[in-house]
């Protein structure tokens, strides 16, 4: 080995340097922006030794003839976004043999496997994308179009009847006042509460009506003969709001004592006393499905209920305020919760957040929902703001006047409904009246534009 | 040459004989292993420089007590710190469980959210998302029939309660069950694989009191486990934040429970005083300005108005009194010319005088009619008398009418047609309407009131009081018949005769009473006095 010594030429550092750069210069000078030429043996042999090394067992599987359709198609997500760039500029690497895994070493190209994209789009795995944003779907704007005035107190509570012919409300002036729906003009007063009537209920199964006060007295009205025929005694201090199930005849109330009641109809009897919550709850939802009973109260939690052993099933502690509204969609399964930080979306039935509907910076005392995807939420200081249910969209805030004779203060909105054809919203307001809005028919696309500003950072505060 | 050899072989096998059968059998099947691994410790005799270290050491038996070394065989004996620290957990693909102790109390299937993913926003999605759907009729259905089953047990529980005893139920007490049980042998059960249980409900006592108290309060159980919270914390308020919120303490104008001394500036604090400059408005001088104008002009105008008409009505008044003169004047000339006329015819002095006397009545009745016609504020004597008082009645000695002896009623209560509550006058006070006429008319009193006769006091004095009166035998300063007549006396006390006429010059003085012209004085009361006469 010290033989070689001899033939190697001594140099200088600098001029092995520079030789070296000149060889360097000379091999890429002509082309230095082009990317580097691929040996095709070289890779070859590289891809064989990988095939074998790494993919040996799968090797054998057969060709996925529905995996080389559905590429270039359509990505299949589930979003239904049409206009999804897919990557159609990847570079098309050489893949010996027929399969879309590669096969065995030697076998020739083909066509059909030039064709492919990449494998692992086949897969189902899509690489991440940036989010984009869903255009709001247009909606009309709402106007507002009666006043009905008759209460002598804060109008605390609403319910549509089922044939849409007329519609209950509570107030804070002891009574239940039931008025025609088409016309506003009052067609029946119900004394018997001795303190405000904070909700009632009217039954799709039976003639009943229920009304539940800070008087802890819940009421059954027959409306047959205009009487109360039942009491559901119980609660420990004022209940503050009810609702009937949909398919068992039975009543929910929920009370200021920090529990719900389940009450079968026709006994009177307290089948479950729903516990856990700390504070008062203030806003319970029943569906047929589950989560049969949703409440929400003022220790900032949501509590979904399991109807038949009467255990919470989940909590959601998502709120940082109380929690004053409750709305269950009615086609979708889902539901949307009201605090002054935020209002939420969530998915039945176990509860996963969907997302923050947030803007409405007041306390949020009544949400309703339209077939529509139409999202009301009002609050305590009087304002409605109309959200779109999917994307979140805020597309309208309204601050109707108060009645002639009412300070500016006293505005704010206690409850609000939407009638059974749901083309009217109903609300019932702290100036003692009850107002009535539509949707604006004038209105256009081109008169109220879409003005959709999605914040990209969607992952802000919580 | 054994016993075993001639007896024919056992049909059941002892204990030992099962246990040692069985030992054998897993020593076969171990064997097949390449390496064993079961670690027994050197027999007794053999320990000298053995230490036991790890736990399969000490093969199935306990400590060694001659190795002078600390032994815990199956862990037992050493001090264990309690922790309540939850051994840290893996699930099924390999991750650290980090919310168990979030589910320490809770069933695995438990919905609890506690990861950082479940608080982001999911995306957005379409609304005919599958998994945006409600769950289908079928499902739906049976859950709610399910749950009404459940609540319908529920219910007719606690309304049992209060039902009436009833006659017991009856159950079918037919179950059979097949059991296996795990140990099995020959021993167990008497070799048999499974066993056949008959199950039969207990039959309840019907008239059997209720066996538990429930009138007993006891503690509420703790709490379900809190759920994770799933927001952040609340931010931390700033110093301005919170003086935004500070809330003055209440100093009332009014009350002052404890008693505090608080110094007037704090008082008057919530008045506002000095906050606000009071601005009048200009307007409210002008206004001032133009009433006091429109006063004084007004005023003004009144005072022509009434100067005008005073001036008008002295016209008028002159014309009338003009017109009164001609009239007198005309009056008088025909008077004159028929005075003029009487004289010439009648020359007898009787019928003259006659006639002069009629004519003097005449003129009378006249003058009266002309009186009463121009003064009819000056009464005729009849109406004087109807409205005399009582007392000039009685001082006068007016005649007064009888009263009827007959009861009177009040005429209020005839012809009436007023309703029951009428006659109250609302309870008005200041009215008396206590009787309807007055007592006796104002003429009947003086006819009732005593009235004394001329001979009044003839028991006191006898018949003639006037002789009695008038006789003049007894008069004071009477001398005796033939006394000398001494000064007369004018008055208590008796002044003598002054010589300087100083009496005389102040009773001068006195009458004239400062006025230099005393006839003028003599003369006006003459002069009245002898109108007086001519008139009357």
């Amino acid at each position: 080995m010290f033989v070689l010594l001899q033939d190697v030429q001594k140099h200088s550092v600098h001029t092995l340097v520079f030789r070296s750069l000149k060889r360097t210069h000379d091999m890429f000078v002509s082309d230095h922006a082009k990317a580097v030429a691929l040996d095709d043996q070289s890779y070859k042999m590289k891809m064989a030794v990988k095939m074998r090394a790494e993919y040996k067992p799968v090797l054998h599987m057969p060709v996925l003839k529905e995996g080389r359709e559905r590429g270039p198609l359509h990505a299949s997500d589930p979003y239904g976004q049409l206009g999804y760039p897919l990557p159609g500029a990847l570079p098309h690497y050489l893949v010996t043999g027929t399969h879309p895994y590669p096969s065995a070493p030697g076998v020739a190209l083909t066509a059909e496997t030039q064709m492919q994209k990449m494998p692992f789009l086949n897969s189902g795995l899509l690489p991440r994308k940036a989010p984009t944003m869903p255009k709001p779907q247009w909606h009309p704007p709402w106007k507002l179009y009666r006043v009905i005035s008759g209460h002598l107190g804060w109008v605390r509570s609403i319910a549509v009847e089922p044939g849409n012919q007329w519609f209950v409300t509570g107030s804070a002036d002891r009574t239940i006042k039931i008025w025609d729906l088409a016309s506003g003009k009052l067609k029946l007063s119900l004394t018997g509460h001795i303190s405000t009537v904070r909700g009632v209920a009217v039954s799709t199964r039976s003639p009943y009506l229920f009304s539940c006060g800070e008087d802890k007295q819940v009421k059954c009205w027959d409306l047959e003969y205009n009487k109360v025929i039942r009491h559901y005694h119980g609660h420990l201090s004022a209940v503050y709001d009810l609702d009937l199930h949909p398919t068992i005849d039975v009543l929910v109330t929920c009370s200021r004592d920090a529990t719900a009641r389940v009450w079968d109809i026709r006994s009177k009897a307290n089948v479950h006393t729903l516990s856990g919550h700390t504070n008062t709850v203030a806003t319970v939802k029943c569906q047929s499905a589950e989560p049969q009973v949703v409440t929400g109260s003022h220790d900032t939690t949501i509590r979904l209920w399991d109807l038949v052993a009467g255990k919470t099933r989940a909590t959601l502690t998502n709120h940082k305020k109380s929690v004053r509204a409750l709305v269950l969609h009615p086609r979708q399964y889902t539901f949307a919760s009201g605090s002054p930080d935020n209002i939420k979306q969530w998915k039945c039935p176990d509860g996963n957040f969907i997302q923050n509907l947030s803007g409405h910076n007041a306390i949020i005392n009544t949400l309703a929902v339209n077939s529509d995807g139409v999202l009301v939420s009002g609050a305590d200081n009087g304002t409605i703001h109309m959200w779109d249910w999917r994307t979140g969209y805020n597309f309208q805030r309204i601050h109707a006047a108060v009645q002639p004779g009412s300070l500016d203060s006293e505005s704010g909105i206690f409850a609000c409904v939407f009638d059974q054809s749901e083309s009217r919203l109903i609300t019932a307001e702290a100036d003692k009246t009850i107002k009535v809005y539509k949707e604006d028919d004038t209105a256009t696309e081109e008169s109220h534009p879409v003005n959709w500003k999605p914040e990209i950072l969607k992952r802000k505060r919580f | 040459m054994s016993l075993a050899s001639f007896l024919p072989a056992p049909t059941q096998l002892s204990q030992d004989q099962l246990e040692a059968e069985e030992r054998s059998r897993v020593q076969r099947s171990q064997s097949t292993a390449l390496v064993s691994t079961r670690r027994e410790p050197p027999p007794y005799g053999f320990r000298k420089s053995w230490v036991p270290r790890a736990l399969e050491d000490f093969g199935d038996g306990g400590a060694f007590p001659e190795i002078h070394v600390a032994q815990f065989p199956l862990e037992m004996g050493r001090k264990k710190r309690t922790s309540n620290a939850l051994a840290v957990q893996v699930d099924a693909e390999g991750k650290i469980k980090y919310d168990a102790i979030a589910r320490q109390g809770q069933s695995k299937d438990k919905v609890i959210f506690s990861k950082y993913t479940d608080m982001l926003p999911k995306e957005v999605l379409n609304e005919d998302d599958p998994e945006l759907q409600k769950p289908d009729e079928e499902a739906v259905n049976e859950l709610t029939e399910k749950t009404r089953a459940a609540l319908e047990k529920q219910v007719s529980q606690k309304i049992a309660a209060a039902m009436p005893v009833r006659a017991a139920d009856k159950l079918a007490p037919a179950q059979y069950i097949r059991y296996t049980p795990s140990q099995q042998g020959l021993a167990f059960n008497s070799g048999a694989k499974q066993r056949v249980i008959r199950m039969v409900e207990m039959q309840k006592d019907a008239m059997e009191p209720p066996r538990f108290k429930i009138n007993k309060k006891i503690p509420r159980g703790p709490p379900s486990p809190p759920a994770p919270v799933m927001h952040s914390p609340s931010r931390k308020m700033t110093v301005k934040e919170q003086q935004e919120w500070k809330i003055p303490p209440c100093i009332s104008n009014w009350k002052n429970a404890k008693g505090y001394t608080i110094p007037l500036d704090k008082r008057l604090a919530a008045d506002g005083r000095g906050l606000q400059t009071v601005h009048i408005n200009e307007n409210f001088a002008k206004l001032a300005e133009a009433l006091y104008i429109a006063d004084r002009k007004a005023r003004e105008a009144v005072e022509m108005r009434a100067q005008v008409e005073k001036k008008m009505a002295q016209k008028e008044k002159e014309k009338k009194e003009e017109k009164l003169r001609e009239l007198a004047k005309m009056a008088r000339d025909r008077r004159a010319g028929i005075k003029a006329h009487g004289d010439k015819g009648g020359e007898d002095t009787e019928v003259r005088e006659r006639d002069e006397i009629r004519h003097e009545r005449r003129k009378e009745r006249q003058h009266d009619r002309n009186i009463s016609r121009a003064a009819p504020d000056k009464r005729s004597k009849l109406q004087r008398d109807q409205d005399r008082d009582i007392s000039e009645l009685i001082a006068l000695g007016q005649p007064n009418p009888r009263t009827s002896s007959e009861a009177q009623y009040d005429q209020r209560l005839f012809n009436q047609n007023k309703g029951m509550d009428s006659g109250f006058a609302g309870g008005e006070d200041e009215i008396y309407n206590v009787y309807d006429q007055p007592f006796r008319g104002g003429r009947d009193m003086a006819q009732n009131i005593y009235r004394p006769s001329k001979n009044a006091d003839k028991d006191m004095y006898g018949d003639d009081l006037d002789t009695l009166m008038q006789s003049s035998r007894f008069v004071p300063d009477r001398e005796f018949s033939g006394a000398d007549h001494g000064p007369r006396r004018d008055g208590p006390v008796q002044f003598e005769e002054d010589p300087f006429g100083l009496d005389k010059f102040l009773e001068e003085a006195k009458q004239h009473g400062g006025s230099k012209r005393a006839s003028t004085s003599g003369r006006s009361k003459d002069y009245d006095h002898e109108k007086k006469r001519r008139k009357e």
